[in-house]
């Protein structure tokens, strides 16, 4: 089909897949670029992945008579051991509720360290970040990369232009095996097309939230949800994460952005901190073979325009994330806050907090928790200082990890609680008791609520 | 799978049924053995859930709901966590792709239809893989309802789980490297 137009999604699945697709062929085989674990998924897909391919690895070695195949394993052990399909493309973050909060989960890290210096993959360390925010900090996953995960919030890498799915214990254990997936729809794509500027308080949660309101839970089912429009354009790359990530709460297969100058610059930036990847990364620039877009022309299966200037800080109420409203118009007393999870808690979504808890304090019946996206978020936000705002204010500062969000760690909800979090999902039950009340913003407006130990409308404290 | 699932529909719910509802996250961890989930099943969404399944003494489950459940989080527990409370099958309006795809990685039925508003607790189901067709019988009414599904879907369904398959290529790429 030369000449067709493409979306960036039919584009880069059809490079790795090797062929032409177009949305809606079903692809029998794909093979990915990039596969990571958590350790929620990690441990028992190891236990799987031995169990079931352990009589391939013993079968094929037995019926080939001269050398092995490979082997990875303790030295010393004549037993033959499995090998993961490329251990460079993958590696394994623990991140969920670290350090370990019981003692299955200590388990589950160490039994991932083992196999992961067992098989040559890379383990991060506990506190190093949350899964999404590594693997694009440290320039593992890059544009045009068909990227799976062991977590919906896999959506979340498509702000660089990578092509991210979440996956199941079992298509993860099988994709460790063989670097591919299977049975693959080439999804449809559902744009969203956004002009205008933003006015002062408000920011890419307040639009994603604003999306999520009018298109519902189910609303982009089945289809890849591309963001674009100057809006984007200009929109740094903390806030195409955030975009991105919440593109799962309205079931969408993924979200994604076609990558630009944005994203050459956070490229550049990775390979800075990373000289080594200099020449890996080399195709992962502006006019890199793998800076793939849509083309002006390629097919949508929906459009909607939305315009920026026009959207106001936005909540969402229990007990959904399209359940939203705008903050001006709710005024429910909270008694914890959460500015933290693979949503919003970056660099500028720190910054933003920060702003506004400058010099004032958390309200006394408020618990704030502030968690950083990664080490180096942490580390940055240390030595500027924004974390010492933070401490001023009163606000308790964790190590990295997914926090509260996850519901079994730090700042689980009690029956009653009434909780304002940056994170994504507010579904009853989820950060504790199913009957507390969770409520999910951004990073401005949750500041200013822990001030006023109510939901307040931050604008107020952007007034000049 | 074999193609035709029967059973009674025991447990009904609406639309947006998340996998945080259908177990909670602070379980996932716990065990790595799938056959745990289910004592946790629906814990803090629908704590009746386990003992309405068990009460059942055919061990024909069927869980009914409307449009887009199993969304959220990837958690494969989930499907687990009902399947091993005796639930042959969930009919609704719609799923999501993890949860479609992690449902067909366990070999567990899991069908579309345009509406699940006339099926009642109760009515006893016929699913017809192979026509693509529900049949329901609800005592004083018989009627059938169309399986809104590909034929490509309905094989990979059928198929089961595709571990043979994924062992199979593994086997020739590794007969290949020698």
């Amino acid at each position: 089909m030369l000449g067709r137009h493409q979306t960036i999604v039919e584009k880069i699945v059809s490079r790795a897949a090797g062929k032409d697709v177009r949305a809606g062929d079903l692809i029998d085989v794909l093979p990915i670029d990039k596969l990571y674990f958590n350790e929620v998924i990690a441990p028992p897909a190891i236990i799987n992945f031995e169990d079931d391919f352990e009589p391939v690895f013993s079968e094929t070695r037995s019926s080939s008579s001269q050398k092995e195949i490979v082997v990875f394993g303790p030295p010393g052990q004549g037993k033959f051991k499995l090998r993961v399909f490329d251990p460079a493309r993958v590696c394994f973050i623990p991140d969920h509720t670290v350090p370990s909060c019981s003692v299955k989960v200590a388990q589950g890290v160490n039994l991932m360290k083992r196999f992961a210096s067992e098989q040559g993959i890379k383990m991060y360390k506990e506190g190093d970040g949350i899964e999404h925010t590594v693997v694009t900090e440290e320039g593992f996953v890059r544009p045009g990369e068909v990227v799976v995960a062991t977590d919906s919030h896999t959506d979340t890498v498509g702000a660089i232009g990578a092509l991210g799915f979440g996956i199941g214990t079992t298509e993860a254990e099988y994709a460790l095996a063989t670097g591919e997936i299977y049975d693959f729809f080439v999804p449809e794509t559902f744009k969203f097309d956004i002009s205008g500027d933003f006015r002062p308080g408000v920011s890419a949660k307040d639009l994603i939230l604003q999306i999520l309101g009018t298109v519902k839970e189910g609303g982009c089912s089945k289809k890849v949800a591309e963001y674009s429009g100057d809006t984007i354009r200009r929109m740094g790359m903390d806030g195409r994460f955030t975009m991105c990530n919440m593109s799962v709460e309205m079931s969408a297969r993924t979200g994604i952005i076609n990558p630009d100058d944005v994203t050459s610059e956070f490229m550049k930036d990775t390979v800075a901190r990373h000289p080594e990847l200099a020449s890996e990364l080399s195709s992962s620039f502006e006019s890199g073979s793998r800076f793939v877009k849509s083309d002006v022309g390629a097919e949508y299966s929906s459009v909607m325009e939305l315009d920026a200037d026009t959207i106001e800080p936005q909540v969402a109420q229990p007990h959904s994330p399209a359940n939203t409203k705008p903050a001006r118009e709710i005024s429910d007393e909270i008694n914890v806050v959460f500015i933290g999870s693979c949503t919003n808690a970056r660099h500028s979504d720190l910054v933003e907090a920060a702003r506004i808890l400058k010099g004032r304090k958390v309200h006394r019946n408020v618990n704030l928790l502030v968690i950083p996206a990664s080490r180096l978020v942490y580390n940055w936000a240390m030595n500027e200082g924004v974390l010492k705002i933070f401490a001023d204010a009163g606000a308790n500062i964790e190590s990295s990890n997914c926090g509260p969000c996850f519901g079994k760690h730090m700042g689980v909800l009690s029956p009653g609680d009434r909780c304002l979090s940056t994170s994504n999902r507010n579904y009853k039950g989820r950060m504790g008791s199913p009957d507390a009340f969770i409520y999910l913003s951004s990073p401005a407006t949750a500041a200013a609520s822990a001030i006023e130990g109510k939901i307040a409308d931050p604008r107020r404290y952007y007034a000049s | 799978m074999t193609p035709s699932i029967e059973g009674t529909v025991t447990v009904k719910f609406g639309d947006d049924i998340n996998t945080d509802y259908i177990i909670p996250a602070y379980l996932l961890q716990e065990a790595w053995d799938k056959k745990f989930f289910a004592d946790y099943a629906f814990e803090r969404y629908s704590p009746d859930f386990i003992k309405t399944c068990k009460a059942n003494t055919r061990k024909d489950n069927i869980v009914v709901a409307g449009k887009n459940f199993g969304c959220g989080s990837s958690r494969e527990q989930a499907v687990y966590a009902i399947q091993y409370n005796n639930v042959n099958a969930v009919v609704a309006e719609s799923f999501p792709d993890i949860f479609f795809r992690n449902s067909i990685n366990n070999s567990f039925c899991v069908v579309k239809v345009d509406s699940t508003a006339d099926i009642k607790l109760g009515d006893r189901l016929d699913i017809d893989l192979e026509k693509l067709v529900v049949g329901i019988d609800s005592g004083s009414a018989q009627f059938q309802k169309r399986i809104l599904m590909s034929g490509e879907e309905r094989d990979l369904l059928v198929s089961g789980g595709r571990l043979g398959r994924v062992r199979e290529r593994l086997r020739q790429r590794l007969l290949a490297s020698t």
